[in-house]
């Protein structure tokens, strides 16, 4: 291996990581505010991926029509709920949270359906087509078991992430996509060629990741949040409701799920099921800022996008094998230099 | 303990059976229309449609068709073995879209006594005690990877990359190449591999670059066999590209495009059906097929996967034929006169080949199952 | 139901199932033999995690490897596949033996997510090593012969999948009633509980994380001789999950579950499969997975425990005797009256810059009541930690009875002779008091996780149990040892810790805050029964914030304040002291 050759690797490596680091902040974001390990995360963005570039060869994408199911029973279960509770008159509020608003930009793709639409509006439309898709089922799957064990969430997250396969290979087919390029340049770094693409992959990364600081940092939604995270019980005396953060959550992971399929949709094909050794690598680096910290996750997806990239170079069979057993040392690393709750462990 | 009981009398009610018609043949069909392996299952499901309007009866004897879901895992596909022919009862399978899982089936297909027509290109040595209730309907991995091999050699290639899938395709191309190589084939320079899931293949590729070969064989399946291609286009590899028949996908060659064109690879006559001399033993079959396949599916048919699922069924209605002068259906003697019939007929033209099968080997083709193809305009060529 | 009647009813079960051959129709019996095949993972899985509470996401590669195992040794190498169960069982012990040793040191979840990383790695081991295949699997495996009967057909392989799993769960049942059986099942009450009774908890976890792996590998050993074919789909990592399901569906908790999750799982995705095409006939293929993973998320958000617990509350509670007496345990010598028991000397403990406990000294003198006091946040429990061994200490030295214990674990400590209690009552609410007492007798007992799995320790636990009876019967909870711990009221609660720890035969008895939330009248019952330890000659050191329950009781008083001692003597003496009522007061205030 040469400079030159471990140069390109090393690009090569931060680009995916940074498509990493988008996904494993959403594990990081959701976990620390509902406890739930969101496995399906993956689907979500290889879903976004398929969703665009449907939209690109004109056709409708089976995005709507899963909305529209997931919608329709979200909005039933809420509004059987509210009635249990005695609470008829919340039910507009509710049908309108669970329903009106994720049925639009659904009822826009499917009016605009065959029409050839510009670039931007196309992933415009594709991110708003996304963005109610976690928290619709969190809403359906995740709320009637929100006080359940660590464990039992993320099982139930196990089982969701295989029920959203079925319904990617049922909704979009077994064959992979690859849409357009976002941006058709690509430049030297002393004497390496880099794509736009990647430069547009690292800087979007970038960018979201400094408006999620701005988000926890600024806002009162977000501090409410990082409240919720810090101390369940105390946010609820604080007024937080536990649900609604929770929804914001899923509502934020759902966006940076979708700006992670955007992105990789042009430099990669992605399937149906693409998506879970996508989320499990980015769990990895997910996993190295120990689930609550999320500079060290940032840090962390890179470098796993570069192990993967030099692995690949290695060794490819066994890439895999490297970058999930890469893990193990920094579970260890983790245990030992992280004191745990003694009470964490028990029933 | 004591709630065992429980759990027995539910599982005592589970015994039913439901008994087919006598004298109705029932074929078992296995295909992975889930999982990694469903992009290429689809298209087998595909062909035995197509098949079973081609022909669902012979002489008189209405035949059932019994289909099922592997989901890609070898387990599953032997357990729906089992199912086919313990519960359905079947008198032949057919199956499935993973040579793993083909092979699972293979060993139930023995152990019951069942015939079994696999249409996945599987590699299987016949051991001593010999393999009589199996056949397979495709090309070896090998002879496919030889005729390109072959055709590589005629254009003068003296070494070639090699970037393959982390599995089993990817294991029997590249052994195919080596053994190609022993034989006096181009060398083999590398031997790369990625997972159809992977983001990318940017390292993959620099490390066949780094070996300088004059060509590069694609030993990946489907679609995601593009990927290689554009990446080593895109760090300025200026050789040609070689494939196998698991290159043929429309999707391949979409996502390929300007990379993927001129890419040459081995496959069966069906792909090219029409561009085919009137003489050739595909021709005719070959266009009836097309037909049948555009009339049930409502796509053309432009893999090589259904052709198999075809051809299959082809040679089961020849066998049958032959079977029912000699056994009722649902018997015991019905199977084995169904697997002596198959090794007996002589010449069965398909699509894909000419079919001779023997109980001394799994496969029964010849080289005349492979032409060479190649991608001119986004469309596959003949080259004779 | 009584005793014989289930002995009865479990019989008949079992020769109904030994004559389903007979009577089933062949693809049910095959159906059987994965039913058998997924229920010895499952029963793993629920030693695993069920009892001991560590989830793991790698059984299906535990599997595997002892299938590959199998595999080369009888298919590759010609071997019997007799030979090839016995380098299964080793490899896959030894590869458990290992990981676990890596990482069961690992808490919760993360402990769960590692076992996902390596049932990868694992997989994509398999598919890699050319000698086995690679991802072509090896196929030619000849079948389990019986003398010179191959197991060929469902019918007979039958025999052995489930004679394997009857003896399985048989062990596991007595495995589960023994003393290493107790201690996995407090694993989850924690490591300062299981510690406390001298149990090293990280054997207890390798050990129960081997036993799962054992099983795995029993289930990958069979699966290769009745498929007779192996690749390595079958053992990744969403057969792991799948086997978590079964597990979690039957009830992780019971021994049954296993065998009702593993069947309800498979034959649920059998019915699904027949009865799609019906419903959907285009996309049935697509919509199995989406049905199967909806229903299971279904069941889980209704009924979380699994279907065992849910129908075993109709089922009429089994009566139980009373154990019966039996010779007593052997007990320790107790040290002469008055000497030093214990000396700590300027024990130190820091948490970053704070001091929590800062340069203490003092003694404990044999079969006295020593009460260490002090208001809140003086450090007591700090001390009683570093006592126990729940901390270490930053500085200064302790010693037991001649012994250096200051850098000894929590259960070295424990088997030395110090029994203690929590100050937020640690018991295992789902045993019996019983069970709970014997918890305590762990370090008087011997046997180890085979004479406990072959019932070869009748003897002992006799007399362990007849020793917990009388424990019980000290503190007043003897009438109901049946009861669910978790059902008493909080003072019995604090008896039944004190008989726990009575039961271990302690040397020194250290109790923390023993009255706090206790009535009255309860307090009154406590100090008698304290008084009464001390006349038959036990140590009992006290840390307790209630003066006034203190001060009729106790010989000697330690007074700690911000960390440091403040003053000792006895009861009067201390309590008249100025700087004791300042630092009292100031506590109030």
């Amino acid at each position: 291996m040469n400079s030159q050759i471990a140069a390109i690797l090393t690009i090569d490596g931060i680009a995916t990581g940074a498509i990493y680091v988008l996904i494993a902040l959403g594990f990081v974001l959701i976990f620390v505010v509902t406890r739930i390990i969101f496995v399906p995360f993956g689907d979500i963005t290889a879903f976004t991926a398929l969703t665009l570039a449907d939209l690109e060869s004109k056709r409708l994408p089976g995005t709507v029509s899963m909305i529209v199911v997931l919608a329709a029973a979200a909005a039933l279960m809420e509004a059987v709920a509210l009635l249990r509770m005695g609470a008829r008159e919340r039910i507009p509020r509710a049908l309108f949270y669970y329903l009106v608003l994720p049925l639009i930009p659904a009822a826009v793709v499917w009016l605009t359906a065959g029409m050839a639409l510009a670039a931007p509006l196309r992933i415009l439309l594709t991110v708003a087509l996304i963005l109610p898709l976690a928290p619709l089922l969190d809403r359906i799957v995740f709320r009637p078991i929100a006080d359940g064990s660590v464990l039992l969430l993320l099982i139930v997250s196990v089982a969701l992430h295989f029920a959203l396969v079925g319904i990617g290979l049922l909704f979009f087919g077994p064959e992979g996509v690859r849409t357009q390029s976002l941006v058709d340049f690509s430049m030297e770094i002393a004497g390496t060629p880099v794509s736009g693409e990647a430069i547009l992959i690292v800087a979007s990364a970038a960018f979201f990741s400094f408006l999620l600081f701005l988000f926890f940092n600024f806002t009162l939604y977000g501090k409410a949040l990082h409240a919720t995270a810090m101390n369940r019980t105390g946010a609820r005396l604080m007024g937080i409701r536990p649900h609604q953060s929770g929804t914001i959550a899923f509502l934020l992971g759902s966006l940076l799920a979708a700006v992670s399929g955007i992105l990789i949709a042009p430099v990669n094909t992605i399937f149906y099921d693409s998506g879970f050794l996508i989320g499990l690598k980015a769990f990895v680096g997910a996993i190295i800022g120990g689930l609550v910290s999320f500079p060290v996750t940032a840090v962390g997806s890179i470098f796993v996008g570069i192990l993967e990239s030099f692995a690949a170079f290695q060794s490819s069979p066994f890439k895999e094998v490297i970058v999930f057993s890469i893990l193990i040392p920094v579970l260890l690393w983790r245990s030992y230099s992280f004191v745990h709750s003694e009470e964490e462990d028990e029933e | 303990m004591r709630k065992l009981t429980l759990g027995v009398a539910a599982l005592a009610g589970l015994c039913f059976v439901a008994p087919a018609t006598a004298q109705d043949i029932t074929v078992g069909f296995v295909t992975s229309l889930s999982g990694p392996a469903s992009s290429i299952g689809l298209n087998y499901e595909k062909g035995i449609n197509a098949a079973y309007a081609y022909q669902s009866e012979v002489d008189g004897h209405k035949i059932n068709l019994v289909k099922l879901d592997d989901g890609s895992d070898p387990s599953a596909a032997t357990q729906n073995a089992r199912k086919l022919v313990q519960q359905n009862h079947v008198d032949i399978m057919i199956g499935t879209s993973s040579a793993p899982a083909t092979n699972a089936m293979l060993t139930v297909a023995n152990e019951l006594k069942v015939p079994f027509v696999g249409v996945s290109p599987v590699n299987v040595k016949i051991p001593a005690e010999g393999h009589p209730w199996g056949i397979s309907v495709p090309q070896t991995p090998s002879l496919m990877v030889k005729v390109i091999a072959d055709r590589m050699k005629r254009e003068g290639i003296k070494t070639t990359g090699f970037i393959g899938f982390t599995d089993s395709w990817g294991d029997l191309v590249y052994n195919g190449a080596k053994a190609a190589e022993q034989n006096g084939g181009p060398q083999v320079t590398s031997n790369e591999r990625y997972t159809r899931t992977d983001t990318s293949v940017t390292a993959q590729a620099l490390k066949v670059m780094a070996t300088k070969p004059d060509a590069l064989l694609d030993g990946g399946s489907a679609t995601q066999a593009a990927l290689p291609l554009l990446e080593m286009r895109k760090l300025g590899f200026k050789g040609n590209f070689y494939g196998t028949p698991a290159l043929l996908n429309r999707d391949f060659v979409r996502i390929g495009g300007k990379a993927a064109e001129g890419v040459q690879v081995s496959a069966g006559p069906v792909i090219v059906t029409s561009q085919l001399p009137d003489s050739h033993f595909s021709k005719k079959i070959g266009t009836k097929f097309h037909e049948v396949f555009k009339k049930v599916n409502g796509s053309e048919a432009d893999d090589g996967f259904s052709g198999y699922s075809f051809d299959g069924w082809l040679i089961f209605l020849n066998a049958a034929k032959v079977a029912l002068k000699q056994a009722k259906p649902g018997t015991p003697e019905f199977h084995e006169a169904l697997m002596q019939a198959i090794y007996s007929n002589k010449d069965i033209a398909g699509v894909h080949a000419v079919y001779n099968f023997t109980p001394k080997s799994y496969y029964g083709v010849d080289e005349r199952s492979l032409v060479v193809v190649k991608l001119v305009d986004g469309k596959w060529m003949y080259q004779p | 139901m009584s005793p014989r009647a289930a002995r009865t009813m479990t019989f008949a079960a079992v020769i109904a199932l030994l004559a389903a051959p007979l009577y089933l129709a062949p693809f049910t019996i095959t159906l059987l033999n994965y039913i058998g095949i997924y229920s010895l993972v499952a029963l793993g899985l629920v030693l695993l995690t069920g009892v001991a509470g560590i989830v793991s996401f790698g059984q299906a590669s535990f599997m595997g490897i002892a299938a590959y195992a199998t595999a080369w040794t009888s298919a590759l190498m010609g071997y019997s596949p007799w030979l090839g169960l016995v380098l299964a069982v080793i490899v896959t012990c030894a590869v458990a033996a290992v990981l676990g040793a890596v990482t069961l040191r690992l808490q919760g979840h993360f402990l769960s997510l590692s076992t996902i990383a390596w049932g990868l790695a694992l997989y994509f081991t398999f598919g890699n090593i050319a000698g086995l295949g690679a991802y072509n699997g090896i196929s030619s495996i000849p079948p389990v012969s019986i003398g010179t009967l191959p197991l060929v057909g469902s019918g007979q392989i039958f025999y052995l999948i489930w004679g394997v799993l009857l003896v399985s769960m048989l062990a596991a049942h007595n495995l589960l009633g023994s003393r290493v059986g107790r201690a996995m099942r407090a694993l989850r009450g924690g490591n300062a509980l299981v510690e406390s009774l001298g149990v090293n908890a990280l054997h207890i976890r390798l050990a129960t994380f081997v036993i799962a792996a054992l099983l795995a590998a029993l289930s990958g050993w069979l699966i290769a001789h009745m498929g007779r074919f192996v690749s390595p789909t079958p053992f990744d990592v969403t057969m792991s999950i799948v086997f978590l399901m079964m597990a979690m569906v039957g009830g992780a908790g019971y021994l049954l579950g296993a065998v009702v999750g593993a069947a309800l799982i498979t034959l649920l995705k059998n019915w699904i499969q027949d009865v799609l095409p019906l419903v959907a006939p285009s996309t049935s293929g697509q919509l199995e997975i989406v049905v199967f993973s909806a229903l299971f998320i279904v069941f889980l958000q209704r009924a979380r425990d699994g279907i065992v617990p849910y129908v075993a509350q109709w089922l009429p509670e089994p009566k139980r005797e009373r154990p019966p007496e039996a010779e007593p345990l052997s007990r320790r010598a107790q040290p002469e009256k008055g000497r030093v028991l214990m000396t700590v000397s300027a024990a130190t403990r820091r948490f970053g810059g704070l001091v929590a406990v800062n340069d203490v000294s003092f003694d404990v003198r044999a079969g006295e009541i020593l009460a260490l006091i002090g208001p809140n946040g003086a450090g007591k429990t700090t001390m009683f930690n570093l006592i126990t061994g729940a901390l270490r200490a930053s500085g200064g030295r302790i010693a037991f009875a001649d012994e250096d214990i200051t850098d000894a674990s929590a259960y070295t400590i424990a088997a030395a002779g110090i029994a203690r209690t929590f100050q937020h009552v640690k018991l295992r609410p789902k045993m019996s008091l019983l069970d709970n007492v014997l918890l305590g007798a762990y370090g008087r007992t011997h046997a180890g996780f085979l004479s406990g799995a072959l019932r070869l320790d009748r003897t002992e636990e006799r007399r362990a149990r007849s020793e917990a009876m009388k424990q019980l019967d000290r503190v007043g909870l003897g009438e109901r040892p049946y009861d669910l711990a978790g059902n008493l009221p909080l003072g019995n609660q604090r008896l039944l810790e004190i008989a726990r720890a009575l039961a271990a035969d302690p040397i020194l008895l250290i109790l923390d805050e023993p009255a706090a939330g206790l009535r009255r009248q309860e307090k009154l019952a406590l100090a008698d029964l304290l008084r009464n330890l001390r006349t038959e000659g036990l140590t009992i050191l006290l840390v307790e914030h209630d003066m006034d329950f203190v001060m009729g009781l106790v010989d000697r008083i330690v007074v700690m304040d911000f960390g440091c001692k403040l003053c000792e003597g006895v009861p009067h003496v201390v309590r008249a002291d100025p700087r004791v009522q300042e630092a009292y007061l100031g506590g109030v205030t």
